[in-house]
């Protein structure tokens, strides 16, 4: 009966030790009312987005203050598309294209970094371009213009090119002086295909950017600064001059194409500022099913210098109202202008 | 005479015949065999993914062979389980889909008592989990890689007795944690820095009993029908929960086990 007991009570050690150091790993979920919700999407934009900071110093963004202006316009009383109109106000305190909220009858965002300037960009004035005899490889429409420059419109970074695409059109283009890679509208998608097109214009290993992401909840838990490069691609890469040219439209993934088509020696930015939206953004949701999207690991230049707010072309040049009316894309043609020159 | 290592696995596998326990030899090796599906609920968080709560249903495949000799204090245990669930979040709006293969392998020291009724088995099992939670709605981190190694300590209490005129056996499996490694994303790093960029960030992280405080537990009774086939109806509660790089995730999954229990031993021959 002693070795029963003796038995009994090892197995009894073994196995409740562990248990009492155990427990449950859980999150304290938020009452699905209009102050729980607040309460929710409050919290996961201050543990993970990642431009409060920066913000603070560019605008004097105070994410506390901003608790305390929007909780008092919120009450279990009002109705769901004023808790919408409420959180999306909160929200658009970041002045951020990444952020945004999501409810199956709306689509909360703050688009004011490009619908608050000249569009610098015409779909007819682009038809007029291209015409009708263009060719489309996947994502991308080219032509050869008249002067033998190469224009290529490429107007999301959601449309995936492969390297076979990309050996084709560069091909195609063999014969020209330059290029003109038209990027205007194209609010971002797939980093992976835009650092595909931009490997095909450097010739080493550059560094062309840092990026980081954050650590913990706090404002400054952030990793270290990791250089991003871009390798060489091993296919047909282009060793003559090209123009990239954008407008306020050109947001995200288009964004960090264009900082890392920057970094490079043979090419110029031309247009107008680019939109920015240097944070890769990630989501969560809220206890009423809201999707929320937000900034979450932000990018940087080579310089280690904030894209967020867009990045300066080598040659601000704005479409004019003379030209447009005579079918005339005065961004196209300064770009054909410095690449003959 | 020598005989071939190919030719031995065959006459083994042909020896494979299910004899009653009063013919088996002292070299035999005794082998317990279950094949179970269940079907219950699933409860996920992972706060990588969203800060909500999902619930829902799921099914699990899974399998465990057991080998003792009749005369040896130790056995080997090894357990599969595959399991596949559907959850949405309380709003019924956002949705995720969850997936792990589990495999255990342990050796274990027995103890039999009260005339071989009670068994008692004491040892640790070897885990190793891999898995993934889809969210359906996230765009830039809608997936979540699971990937753990984990030292288990088990316990396993089994009673056998007859009702009805019918051999039957209850069998309790309690494993807890103890220590490991696995893979996490760090607290805001994307997928895209790790798999395209190569920039880790402590994406390999030890845990413990703290840290990764997961258990199991299964409770089944055997009911024998005929010589051959014997009924496993049983619970397993699977507790698989994380706490590292400041990010939470747990996995609950509760079946309700039906599924046959096989019995034979192997016999080696010598010519």
């Amino acid at each position: 009966m002693k070795k029963i007991i003796n038995i009994v009570t090892i197995v009894t050690i073994v196995l409740i030790v562990p248990v009492v150091f155990s427990s449950c790993v859980d999150e304290e979920q938020r009452t699905d009312t209009p102050a729980g919700n607040f309460e929710a999407l409050w919290h996961i934009i201050d543990e993970h987005y990642c431009f409060f900071d920066y913000k603070q110093h560019e605008y004097g963004l105070d994410w506390q203050e901003v608790y305390h202006k929007y909780k008092v316009r919120v009450n279990d009383h009002m109705t769901e598309t004023q808790l919408f109109e409420v959180l999306c106000d909160m929200l658009a305190e970041l002045r951020d294209g990444h952020v945004n909220l999501s409810s199956s009858y709306d689509y909360g965002r703050y688009w004011t970094w490009q619908e608050a300037y000249p569009k610098n960009y015409s779909d007819s004035l682009e038809r007029k371009y291209l015409g009708t005899d263009y060719k489309i490889s996947s994502g991308i429409r080219y032509k050869v213009l008249d002067d033998n420059i190469g224009y290529i419109r490429y107007e999301s970074f959601t449309n995936p090119i492969g390297e076979g695409n990309l050996d084709d059109v560069l091909a195609y283009f063999a014969l020209c002086q330059g290029i003109i890679i038209d990027i205007r509208n194209n609010g971002g998608g797939d980093l992976t295909n835009a650092e595909k097109l931009a490997a095909r214009f450097v010739q080493e290993k550059t560094l062309v950017g840092y990026m980081q992401h954050k650590t913990g909840k706090g404002h400054q838990d952030f990793s270290g600064m990791e250089p991003q490069y871009l390798e060489p691609s091993s296919n047909i890469r282009w060793h003559k001059p090209v123009c990239v040219l954008t407008n306020r439209s050109v947001f995200s993934a288009a964004n960090e194409f264009t900082s890392m088509m920057h970094a490079l020696p043979n090419v110029k930015i031309v247009g107008d500022h680019t939109g920015g939206g240097s944070g890769m953004p990630m989501s969560s949701s809220l206890p009423n099913g809201w999707s929320v999207r937000f900034s979450a690991c932000p990018m940087y230049d080579k310089d280690k210098q904030q894209t967020e707010f867009g990045i300066d072309p080598d040659y601000n040049v704005q479409l004019t109202d003379e030209d447009t009316k005579k079918g005339i894309d005065t961004i196209i043609e300064a770009a054909r202008k410095l690449l003959t020159e | 005479m020598t005989i071939s290592k190919p030719l031995f696995c065959l006459l083994a596998l042909l020896t494979l015949v299910h004899l009653p326990l009063s013919a088996q030899s002292d070299s035999a090796k005794i082998i317990t065999s279950s094949r179970m599906i269940g079907v219950g609920g699933t409860n996920i968080l992972d706060t990588y993914l969203s800060a909500e709560h999902f619930k829902g249903v799921g099914i699990s495949f899974v399998a465990t062979v057991e080998r003792k000799r009749p005369q040896r204090r130790w056995s080997t245990l090894m357990e599969h389980e595959a399991n596949l669930s559907y959850v949405h979040d309380r709003a019924n709006s956002r949705k995720e889909l969850e997936g792990a293969y589990n495999f255990y392998w342990g050796k274990f020291y027995n103890w039999s008592l009260f005339d071989h009724r009670l068994t008692l088995q004491a040892g640790a099992l070897g885990n190793a989990t891999l898995g993934f939670i889809y969210n359906t709605s996230n765009s830039n981190n809608p997936a979540q890689a699971r990937f753990h190694l984990n030292i288990m300590p088990t316990g396993i209490a089994s009673y056998k007795f007859t009702l009805f005129h019918k051999p039957m056996m209850v069998r309790y499996e309690l494993n807890l944690p103890l220590a490991g490694v696995m893979f996490s994303p760090n607290y805001g790093q994307s997928y895209y820095e790790i798999f395209n960029r190569g920039n880790y960030d402590h994406n390999v992280v030890f845990t413990t009993f703290v840290t990764a405080p997961e258990w199991r537990q299964m409770l089944t009774l055997d009911a024998n029908l005929t010589g051959k086939w014997t009924l496993r109806i049983g619970y397993l509660g699977n507790y698989q929960q994380y706490k590292v790089n400041q990010l939470k995730q747990h996995v609950y999954t509760h079946r309700f086990l039906i599924g046959f229990t096989r019995r034979f031993s192997l016999i080696p021959h010598r010519l």
